[in-house]
């Protein structure tokens, strides 16, 4: 690594980082994607991410809208049934036998069927899916907190940086811990009343309201913890990064 | 520069653009390039707009391409928004710093007021009737031979700098979901994410109707010394 480059990640981590002493619980990685891009752009992404988290910092909600505002049906868009073996038997037998793991950097690494998911505590939100593409539709999701399910497996290890969800259509995101903790951050199994359809991401879809459309992962196949994300994919933190596009999907 | 004091026609005498003007001026036209050109790919990924909170394919839709004879297939080949989003998050950031930088400064240099805020003599109906007529005619009697700006071009400045611009970046990020999280008050402003996309397209429509008669006024003016002053600072 030139010189060059390593005092330019040098500057553009340690202003929001400086930022990130100041609140509590939030670490480098709350205002920093995993994988810095170079020049104007990697610039940009750093300037994208850290504003948006000190404007957020209080954790606030995205808006959440009334019934009359609901797309029903909801549209579906991309992936809507994936190929993959395993799903499709799943999906036969109405995702009976579907198992959730729960690993990485967890106390208790577990999994959970869709019974032990849905008795857990319930949160319904009325928020709209915005697609960086440009279209947007409000829905009424209903789930659990993946803060709660992270919970439920004894928590996150000292060490746990990113939560990593893999699907069945082989995507896969990372999340930081910010996104992690918000209140309407959900493992979503119902969409407008219903079971969560298959077009939509049966059995088990992630909601992030403050993020776009393709970091709310459809098809969940398993979750885990992890301190780096380097290593997994490409190690730009998410399947839509390795693609070029931005890891901190806010904009 | 330096026209405290001076009488109002002082002031009109042949005047440099300031290092701050120019620059930023000329960062300006690159970064506004960038951000039309990526916009562009951007909307062709997804050539619909709507009005309200909501929009999707098979929505009601206030604008769509394909009945413009550019099918969706066909404009999606034709637009990249990895490359659209990319660059023109990138350029809203320098297009906001330079713009900044441009506005604190000329307010701190006092430019606005000395160059840029219609004088008194100016305000006038007959000044801007006899400006509007010179327009008309291709001439610039009244002010542009001077080298200082007109009415309606001071008017014309203002408005874009201060009204306008500060619309297209709060319709721009009326758009994101993390903006808006923070700040939902935008949403209500416009009347919805999908009501704020149409107005940011309209937006830069009119913006570049704007550099087309910015082009053409300079033509008018006699471009090789207006672009020549842009870049040197002198007149002539």
């Amino acid at each position: 690594m030139s010189t060059r480059i390593s005092r330019r990640r040098w500057l553009t981590t340690s202003v929001p980082a400086l930022g990130g002493l100041l609140l509590t619980g939030c670490t480098r990685e709350t205002f920093v994607p995993p994988h810095l891009r170079g020049g104007l752009i990697g610039a940009a992404d750093v300037l994208t991410m850290s504003t948006n988290r000190l404007l957020l910092s209080g954790q606030q909600l995205a808006r959440e809208y009334s019934r009359s505002d609901i797309a029903d049906p909801f549209p579906t868009w991309n992936q809507t049934n994936p190929r993959n073996t395993e799903y499709q038997n799943h999906a036969s037998d109405g995702f009976k036998n579907w198992r959730l793991p729960i690993g990485g950097l967890v106390s208790r690494p577990r999994e959970l069927s869709l019974d032990e998911i849905r008795s857990l505590p319930a949160r319904t939100q009325i928020t709209a899916h915005i697609c960086e593409q440009g279209w947007s539709a409000i829905g009424e999701w209903t789930g659990v907190s993946l803060q709660r399910v992270l919970e439920h497996a004894g928590g996150v290890l000292p060490a746990a940086r990113y939560v990593v969800i893999d699907t069945f259509d082989g995507w896969y995101e990372g999340y930081d811990l910010f996104e992690v903790a918000h209140a309407q951050t959900i493992l979503a199994y119902g969409l407008n009343g219903r079971d969560l359809p298959r077009g939509n991401g049966a059995p088990l879809r992630l909601r992030v309201e403050r993020q776009c459309g393709y970091k709310n992962l459809k098809f969940l196949k398993s979750i885990r913890v992890v301190d780096s994300m380097a290593g997994i994919g490409k190690g730009t933190g998410g399947i839509n990064s390795d693609f070029g596009f931005h890891w901190f999907a806010g904009v | 520069m330096g026209v405290d004091g001076l009488s109002v026609s002082d002031a009109r005498r042949p005047a440099a653009h300031s290092y701050n003007v120019r620059i930023c001026h000329w960062i300006n036209l690159v970064t506004c390039a960038y951000l039309l050109w990526s916009g562009v790919h951007i909307f062709l990924d997804f050539p619909e707009l709507y009005w309200g909170h909501t929009g999707y394919r098979g929505y009601p839709a206030a604008f769509r391409l394909e009945d413009w004879g550019l099918s969706w297939d066909a404009a999606g080949a034709l637009g990249d928004r990895r490359w659209g989003r990319n660059y023109h998050f990138t350029f809203a950031w320098v297009f906001l710093i330079n713009g900044l930088v441009y506005v604190v400064w000329n307010l701190y240099s006092r430019h606005f007021r000395n160059r840029m805020w219609p004088a008194r003599d100016e305000r006038s109906l007959a000044y801007v009737r006899t400006e509007l007529r010179d327009h008309l005619r291709w001439r610039s009697r009244t002010h542009a031979a001077s080298g200082s700006y007109g009415t309606l071009q001071k008017t014309s400045y203002l408005i874009l700098i201060f009204v306008f611009v500060p619309l297209m970046i709060l319709t721009g990020i009326a758009q994101s979901p993390g903006f808006t999280a923070a700040m939902p008050a935008l949403l209500d402003l416009f009347g919805g994410r999908q009501s704020a996309r149409t107005l940011h397209t309209i937006g830069t429509v009119a913006l570049v109707l704007f550099v087309v008669v910015h082009v053409v006024e300079i033509a008018a003016a006699g471009f090789f010394v207006k672009v020549r002053s842009m870049i040197t600072g002198q007149e002539r």
